[in-house]
């Protein structure tokens, strides 16, 4: 017995991390490298030779991290008939390993979660990064910061960088940490699913910022066709990145879904499941058939740069109308998934903060399928002005405004909570009244825009740009900033020093609502989208915007450092600093490796706030002086 | 002195309690504010120089109008909540607020009112859309083929004589449709003043219409982005007097020779 | 505590000078070309009255012009086509701009054959000392053609001239034709401002619609002209 428990594993599994991953990433990446330069044909005739150089290499490259990293020790065990044991399944989990877990496959959704919180804070700064080289160019209305070509590319690259941090930065720090703490289970269903979605945007990041270094990309995040046909070899970082990027939703996807629908405590009913699992749920799940289409389109736009093929080549058959269907049916969808996880996790904190129920559960939760439902529908309202269907306008600008719709029933429940609550101005609550006045702006100029007459006046200007702006970063990631305060205590066992956190979020927002009304201004003065010099009737509006950037940038920095600061340094907090009656505040810190030694029983929905007074008291009579 | 009972929860108890009433007067007060708000953004989309203008700017200005009673509503009731709902201080409150899970009456109210809200913008978006559709006499129609290429907008005018140029010209008052493509990527036609827009694609051909009503110099845009210098892909529309254009179409078709 | 302030403090610091850097790395690869100044040529007299004249000479090459020393500043793409020796121009303002085009390029059929015509010149264009209006537009090399930056909104300069392509057969193996098309335009600019120019002659070879590589990038087929 002393011999099997001390037994040291001769697998290569234990020695798998991420330094490997990158090594054997690398070493595959240059010999395919090698190989493809050796012996594709090249020359006059053979004008795809350097696409298709550029797209093996990093194919292998993120084959080879994959390999590297251990993403495919299980299924290569289970093929072997060697099945991983209940240690190796405990050393995956990261059992008793220290850091040292965060940087391997490790498969504990806990883990898992940290790692894209990181993952999402790098990739915020990398886009913010780029954010404030456009708006410097854009100070000036003929300036020479950045040449022409260069901008376009930074644009573009904000733009993708953006789009996947803010997919993920709700669901993937606490859609993983949290959620399954919260439904009352040990894991999600398919833990190394798990590692292996974060993994892969791990493994895409890279590949993603290679494209400046390979000449950069032309379009926008949007990579329309055929432009993107003609774009410089970083458009193939673009292609093999999205590609990447689709399996890991994919995968993320089925997990989230699974583990909700399947994993929750007993007693835990639907009516009693908070409402954070049915937005993540929904984003995800509307996410399952949207980011195919966006897959699809990729591959496509790589067939046409690297094989010569003719989708979107309207001279051999194709059409960039393709193109356009494709990927909206996708973009739309998408703003859904960036955009419910963070609206959740704002009503699981409203409540709290309210020390009130949820107002109408059921409004909520029809509001979410409605949305979710309806988001599969509005897809042309994006293609207005294409010309490709002038017909489809009405309908579209029909389901479209119909959206406002359950979009309203989540503004009713959140004031409708609020309503004779007793409000707790913290940190997390400020972000839920910040994200009503953004989403109200940008809601309101969204139903501007989905007018077919006047979205031909507004498409393609600034004020399209100022519009979704204000919903995906004015409520998306706003919201995720109030989830990010709220669960702190959870995902670090420290509190959010407060005093340095709240200022740094009022700067953020002031400078927020600087910098996209400058742009709405502009917008409706006719500044186009996209553009790296401007006329000068645009001066004063863009100088606005770009001093409103550099706020944020300030703000965005100190809220950076204090988050770090506090990571470190912070107040120990207890196991429920708020309150809060959801189940992952009833585990302690730090959160035991299966979170609960007992499988919880739930009783009752997390909402049971409230203290009578004698508006409640229903059929009552008062008597009033006349 | 004497007294009065009152049904709580009535509706007229209702709009006596204290809070209700102070959300009331806040919820005046913004939805006014808004209301004054809504002709600035049309305002700031400068003089309207087409028919198709001038109902992109009535819309905007009547949506704001229907949007700000709504609107009015979350940020009263917001507002109202961070002073007359607040829990002093910064630790957690040692009381509960109200344990209202729902009020079924005020979540039909709403529905019904989003409704009644969603329906009028349709009917007012479907009744400007066909109004651009309506007909004037086809043959009074100038026709104009736009040409989007990487990085210049040319015009073919192959109906009133048969000659390209670089910048537009058009009569004032008089309708004319557009036969818009491109010979490499997507390219978007925007004239900016006349509020009319729409994508020049390879080997398609889209069309739009529109109706000068102002005389003037006004600005074209490319609203796609279509590579490098896409931001310098930019000329002028020209709207002259009928007569000034008859001149103009005549020293063009002299030239083209 | 000092710990905390300073490693905070580091962190700042840290962040603040990563986009820093990455400012200065995009600045230094956007470097412009020095400007191109125009060559003073006395006054002339011109349809709007007696005028300051300048001239330009430049030159289109079917690769990137570097063996020939006229235009170093390409060396990271050996086989693109480039207009030399530089692609930003200055002009001073209120003058008569006299440009001459060396094109050392064959060519084919134009995407559009609206830019086979000569537009805005003043006075006419000559092409090898003759007077010429337009080219056939299955024989175009390259185009020269400008129009004002939107920064430049009251101007409505455009013009645009088409180069007549080498023969193919007068292409030589190795370096440069001896019998290149020089072609030679005037027009006037205005007051001070900006002008882009580009070649609309689908020259980028290898991409889509052949507007790519060279074409999409700025110090090859496309360039400013600022009249200071």
């Amino acid at each position: 017995m002393s011999n099997e428990t001390h037994k040291k594993s001769k697998g290569i599994m234990r020695k798998l991390n991420a330094g490997t991953g990158v090594a054997f990433g690398l070493l595959l990446g240059f010999t395919v490298n090698y190989l493809a330069r050796k012996y594709l044909a090249q020359g006059d005739d053979f004008p795809f030779y350097g696409d298709q150089v550029i797209i093996s290499t990093m194919l292998a490259w993120a084959l080879g991290f994959m390999i590297g990293v251990g993403a495919f020790v299980g299924p290569y065990r289970w093929l072997m008939n060697r099945d991983l044991s209940y240690e190796d399944q405990m050393w995956l989990a990261g059992k008793d390993a220290g850091t040292a877990r965060y940087f391997r496959f490790t498969t504990d959704h806990k883990v898992v979660g940290i790692q894209y919180l990181v993952m999402t804070m790098v990739l915020l700064g990398v886009g913010g990064t780029l954010a404030m080289m456009i708006r410097t160019q854009l100070s000036m209305p003929n300036n020479h910061f950045i040449n022409h070509s260069m901008y376009n590319s930074f644009v573009g690259l904000h733009g993708i960088i953006m789009i996947i941090a803010t997919i993920i930065m709700v669901t993937g720090p606490f859609g993983n940490f949290i959620l399954p703490i919260m439904i009352g289970a040990r894991d999600m269903a398919f833990p190394r699913l798990n590692a292996l979605s974060f993994w892969l945007i791990f493994a895409a990041v890279p590949i993603l910022l290679a494209a400046p270094f390979l000449g950069g990309i032309s379009t926008g995040w949007t990579a329309y066709a055929p432009l993107s046909t003609q774009a410089p070899a970083g458009m193939d970082a673009y292609i093999i990145t999205i590609i990447i990027f689709a399996v890991s939703s994919a995968v993320a996807g089925a997990n989230i879904t699974t583990t909700a629908v399947t994993m929750r405590a007993r007693g835990m009913t639907w009516d009693r499941t908070p409402i954070f699992v049915y937005g993540a749920v929904a984003s995800v799940g509307v996410a399952i058939p949207a980011f195919p289409m966006f897959m699809a389109s990729q591959i496509f736009s790589g067939l046409d740069r690297a094989m010569g093929a003719s989708f979107y080549d309207a001279t051999n058959g194709g059409s960039g109308w393709l193109y356009a269907n494709l990927f909206w049916l996708m973009g739309h969808p998408e703003v859904y998934v960036i955009l419910l996880p963070a609206l959740v996790a704002l009503l699981e904190i409203v409540p709290v903060f309210s020390r009130s129920p949820l107002f109408s559960f059921n409004a909520a939760v029809a509001g979410i399928v409605g949305i979710t439902g309806l988001s599969v529908l509005v897809w042309a309202h994006h293609m207005y002005a294409s010309g490709w269907a002038p017909n489809l306008n009405a309908p579209f600008m029909l389901t479209t405004e119909i959206i406002s719709i359950p979009t309203g029933l989540l503004f009713l429940v959140f004031i409708g909570t609020i309503w004779r609550g007793n409000i707790w101005v913290r940190l997390p609550m400020i972000a839920v009244y910040a994200v009503l006045w953004n989403f109200l702006i940008g809601g309101i100029t969204g139903i501007y825009l989905s007018d077919v007459p006047a979205d031909m006046a507004l498409h393609g200007s600034m004020y399209v740009t100022a519009h979704f702006h204000y919903t995906l970063m004015g409520a998306g990631l706003t919201g995720m900033i109030g989830a990010t305060a709220y669960w702190f205590p959870k995902l670090t066992g420290r509190m959010l020093n407060e005093k340095f956190a709240t200022p740094a979020f009022l700067i953020m927002q002031l400078g927020f609502q600087v910098t996209f009304f400058g742009m709405f201004l502009v917008g409706l003065e006719g500044q186009p989208r996209r553009v790296a010099m401007y006329d000068i009737l645009f001066a004063n509006g863009n100088k606005i915007s770009t001093m409103g950037a550099y706020t944020i940038f300030f703000g965005a920095l100190i809220m950076l450092v204090t988050i770090i600061d506090s990571w470190r340094n912070g107040d120990v907090a207890p196991a429920n600093p708020w309150g809060s009656q959801t189940l992952e505040w009833k585990v302690p810190n730090p959160i035991p490796l299966e979170n609960f030694l007992v499988p919880p029983v739930v009783t009752g929905d997390p909402y049971q706030f409230g203290k009578p007074d004698i508006y409640d008291l229903g059929a009552d009579k008062e008597k009033v002086e006349v | 002195m004497s007294t009065k009972e009152r049904k709580l929860g009535s509706v007229g108890e209702f709009i006596r309690r204290p809070y209700v009433r102070h959300i009331f007067i806040i919820w005046i007060f913004v939805t006014i504010a808004i209301g004054l708000f809504a002709p600035v953004q049309s305002s700031l989309m400068g003089n309207s120089a087409s028919l198709e203008m001038d109902v992109v700017k009535e819309t905007m200005t009547i949506f704001t109008f229907w949007s700000a009673p709504v609107a009015g509503l979350v940020i009263s009731v917001a507002l109202y909540s961070l002073f007359g709902w607040r829990s002093q201080g910064e630790t957690a409150p040692t009381e509960d607020g109200s344990p209202m899970r729902s009020n079924s009456k005020v979540v039909v109210g709403w529905l019904v009112g989003s409704s009644i809200l969603c329906v009028m913008l349709l009917v007012w978006g479907l009744a400007a859309m066909s109004e651009s559709h309506n007909g004037s006499d086809p043959a009074k129609i100038h026709t104009v083929n736009v040409v989007g290429n990487q990085w210049v907008w040319n015009f073919d005018y192959k109906d009133d004589g048969n000659f390209s140029t670089p910048v537009l010209y058009l009569p004032i008052d008089e309708p004319v449709m557009f036969n818009i493509s491109s010979v490499d990527v997507i390219h978007s036609f925007w004239i900016v003043e006349m509020g009319v827009k729409m994508d020049a694609n390879p080997h398609e051909t889209t069309h739009m219409r529109v109706t000068p009503t102002e005389l003037g110099i006004f600005n074209i845009r490319c609203a796609e982005l279509c590579g490098l210098n896409h931001s310098a892909m930019f000329t002028k529309v020209h709207v002259v007097s009928k007569s000034d254009y008859k001149v103009w179409v005549d020293s063009m078709k002299g030239s083209a020779q | 505590m000092v710990k905390r302030i300073l490693s905070s403090v580091a962190v700042f610091a840290a962040a603040l000078a990563f986009v820093g850097l990455v400012a200065s790395y995009a600045m230094s690869k956007s470097k412009e070309p020095a400007p191109f100044s125009a060559t003073s040529a006395g006054t002339v007299a011109t349809s709007q009255g007696q005028m300051k004249h300048v001239t330009l000479a430049l030159n289109t090459y079917p690769d990137s012009g570097v063996p020939a020393n006229f235009n170093s500043d390409h060396t990271d793409h050996a086989d693109w086509v480039s207009y030399g020796p530089s692609t930003r121009l200055e002009v001073p303002a209120h003058s008569l701009v006299t440009i001459t085009i060396t094109n050392y390029d064959s060519g084919e059929v134009l995407n559009n054959s609206f830019f086979k015509d000569v537009i805005g010149v003043e006075g006419t264009a000559t092409l090898n000392g003759k007077p010429f209006t337009s080219v056939p537009p299955d024989h175009v090399g390259h185009t020269f053609t400008l129009r004002p930056a939107p920064i430049n909104h009251n101007s409505e300069l455009f013009v645009s001239v088409p180069l007549l392509a080498v023969a193919e057969d007068a292409i030589p193996a190795e370096g440069y034709t001896d019998t290149p098309n020089v072609i030679t335009f005037s027009f006037i600019v205005g007051e001070a401002g900006e002008y882009i120019w580009n070649c609309e002659y689908p020259c980028g070879d290898g991409s889509y619609a052949k507007f790519g590589n060279a074409m999409s990038a700025e110090r090859w087929m496309s360039g400013t002209l600022s009249v200071v």
